[in-house]
């Protein structure tokens, strides 16, 4: 890494980056933000392996358009490129419709064929040429020239313009593709405008990351993205920051700690997708603790007004202790519920005693009611032993939003299998 | 062969518009044939279920009509005009398990996909074609949902949101694929009489489906195993024997006769 070689650590960089750094930077975030818009697209047709085949396939595209034009100008070899690309997508359709190979392993063989031919004619070109296979494979993004950038910036202006124009098409297209051939969009059209525009960015981008790397920059935004949010559209742009974020960011990376960029790049990228699992709204790990946590706060705090509720009916003065123990729940643990039950206008304290306000004790009576017709249920329907449907009716009585359709199921039971009354709807008495 | 289904002797059958006519439908996949000429004329307001076991050809026919595979012979008109000429007209409710229920849409978004057809590729719906798409949500008892990721629907309310994007799109021909895989009873019978309803605006509905459980729900009856087996009002067309030539294996003596050829060939 030459370039990286050359500088020395620079703080103003750190506040003015993008005025210093080299035509390398922009191009890479130019790839960032297309790849991970593109990459939605991959994501969600379930197409990864595509991604990865495109790359490679287009090699033996590149060199030929190297051998016809005898260098490596860019516009020669983003034909060659193209070509190469829509080739590749064809011939994996009529290896997957023409015989019985599954459209995978279709995939497989049609990339490694290709790429196979590129190697061989790599090897055939006459002396005196020079090919960087290495820049291919792995890419080296201080060799970016200007006109390099200048066609990069063309194919991010042409992508995203058109999947801005065709948006929805797009989204029609990549959701419910037989309704959409139904309704006259042509799929197949769209499918090999998509696998041309990878072509082209994953080309122009090349000597960003490489063949191997430039796989990561489609799939990896895309699914973080993918793992944010229920939109579509939020995930287009979403997953074009996490590209261009993921580059720019990689860089500076490379920079800082002196590593090749393509790889510090795709780290960036596999960073923000684990933070992305890890934090999801609605998937991650993180959130789903905090749900779990909270539903069980709220069981734990109806537990605690069942709780007061049996204390008083016993006629003996609820103290926390008293609850404690009556609900089975540590003192520190207690407080903090007494408090969720407190804010939420449940119970009130008094010289220490604890009693129910009336949504409280409404509350609890629903608990008391929801809990015995459980038992009737589990004793009536499910066949279960009176003496051991306690411990499952403590669990489903949470569930006392189904309390009336039980009731209504079972005939409106008077009393549980223990003989007990069960309350009236509405909480009285 | 009797073409059309036994109609009620009291309608004048002149007045009786027919919003879906094949004649002689034959399709083959790679040599084989899957359908043998299928004929039927399926009046405006009528529901149809197509009942057969599995390899009958159900969803070979759907994508014929559908106009997503070219038979090799024979002719489906819808009031007269080739698919080509009115897609919008025919909308299509796919089997859930073919729906990808974890893409990134809400409920809004997939009825707003009925437009695209009319809209054409740039097409990008306003705000007038919003109305219609909640108007489409309301027709299904769905509009309190619209801003719903789809993961977060029941089986019949994933059912009630495809046909939305039927009534967005406009179609008055409605192909429901296996609406009632995965769903219970009270939810198919909710859905019954939500395709009661939209029969009675005039939709026409042709539903596909292998289980003959709901058989006698239908106005008409196809019963299909590769041909036509029988055509008309369950009552009368679901008899014993029709129902052992429906679900009683193959047609041994075609299979032979198409294994001859080949090898005469």
């Amino acid at each position: 890494m030459n370039f990286l070689a050359e500088l020395t650590f620079k703080p103003e960089l750190w506040f003015f980056p993008f005025t210093h750094l080299p035509e390398g930077l922009w191009t890479s975030v130019l790839v960032g933000i297309t790849c991970g818009v593109l990459g939605c697209f991959v994501v969600l047709r379930r197409m990864a392996l595509i991604g990865d085949a495109l790359s490679h396939a287009i090699l033996p595209g590149v060199v030929i358009a190297f051998l016809i034009t005898n260098n490596t100008g860019v516009w020669g070899l983003l034909l060659g490129a193209l070509l190469a690309g829509l080739m590749t997508a064809v011939l994996i359709n009529v290896v997957s419709q023409k015989s019985r190979t599954k459209e995978d392993s279709a995939i497989g063989i049609v990339f490694t064929a290709l790429f196979a031919l590129g190697l061989i004619l790599i090897s055939n070109l006459p002396r005196g040429t020079h090919f960087d296979l290495k820049c291919f494979v792995f890419g080296i993004p201080d060799a970016v020239t200007m006109e390099e950038m200048q066609l990069m910036a063309a194919i991010t202006v042409l992508v995203i313009g058109t999947v801005v124009l065709l948006y929805h098409s797009f989204k029609l297209v990549s959701f419910d593709p037989v309704a959409a051939a139904a309704m006259g969009i042509p799929v197949m059209f769209f499918h090999y405008l998509l696998m041309g525009m990878i072509s082209a960015t994953v080309v122009a981008g090349l000597k960003t990351t490489g063949v191997i790397l430039v796989v990561a920059m489609v799939i990896t935004p895309a699914s973080a993205a993918y793992q944010l949010t229920n939109r579509f559209s939020h995930m287009l742009i979403l997953s074009g920051f996490f590209g261009g974020f993921s580059a720019i960011l990689g860089m500076i990376l490379a920079f800082v700690i002196n590593a090749p960029s393509g790889p510090s790049m795709v780290l960036v990228a596999t960073m923000i997708f684990v933070l992305s699992m890890l934090l999801s709204p609605s998937h991650g790990y993180v959130f789903e603790k905090l749900r779990k946590y909270r539903l069980r706060r709220h069981i734990d705090g109806e537990d605690v007004l069942k709780a007061i509720y049996k204390v008083e009916q016993s006629g003996e003065n609820a103290t926390g202790e008293r609850i404690g123990k009556q609900a089975g729940l540590p003192l520190d643990y207690l407080t903090k519920l007494y408090g969720d039950l407190l804010r939420e206008k449940l119970i009130y304290l008094e010289n220490n005693i604890t009693s129910l306000t009336d949504a409280g004790r409404k509350r609890a009576l629903e608990m008391v009611r929801s809990h015995r017709l459980w038992e009737s249920y589990l004793v009536d329907r499910a066949n279960l032993d009176p003496d051991k449907i306690h411990i499952h009716a403590e669990k489903l009585e949470h569930a006392h939003e189904l309390a009336d359709e039980i009731d209504r199921t079972l005939g409106h039971p008077k009393k549980d299998p223990h003989g007990s009354e069960i309350p009236n709807a509405g909480g009285k008495d | 062969m009797r073409l059309g289904p036994i109609l009620d002797p009291a309608m004048p059958q002149a007045t009786i518009d027919i919003a879906i006519k094949l004649r002689d439908l034959t399709v083959s996949y790679e040599e084989k044939p899957v359908l043998r000429s299928i004929s039927m004329d399926v009046p405006k307001g009528e529901i149809v279920g197509v009942v057969g076991p599995n390899g009958a050809g159900k969803s070979t026919l759907l994508k014929a009509m559908l106009g997503l595979i070219h038979p090799d012979a024979g002719d489906i008109r819808y009031y007269g005009k080739m698919i080509s000429e009115c897609r919008q007209l025919v909308g299509y409710v796919p089997q859930t398990e073919a729906v990808d229920w974890d893409f990134p849409v809400t409920v809004l978004d997939v009825v707003m996909m009925g437009h695209q057809g009319r809209l054409g590729w740039f097409g990008w719906p306003n705000e007038s074609h919003r109305k219609e798409a909640i108007d489409a949500l309301e027709t299904v008892g769905m509009a309190p949902y619209r801003e719903r990721h789809i993961r977060q629907l029941s089986g019949g309310q994933q059912q009630r949101v495809f046909l939305a994007r039927a009534i967005c799109q406009k179609a008055e021909i409605l192909f429901l694929d296996e609406p009632f895989g995965g769903i219970d009873a009270a939810t198919e019978q909710a859905i019954f009489s939500l395709m009661d309803d939209l029969a009675g605006k005039g939709h026409t509905l042709l539903v596909v489906n292998h289980d003959l459980s709901v058989m006698d729900r239908y106005n008409q009856l196809l019963l299909l195993n590769q041909r036509v087996v029988a055509y008309g009002p369950p009552k009368l067309i679901a008899t014993e024997e029709n129902l052992r030539k429906t679900y009683g294996g193959r047609l041994s003596l075609l299979d032979k006769a198409d294994s001859v050829l080949k090898d005469h060939l």
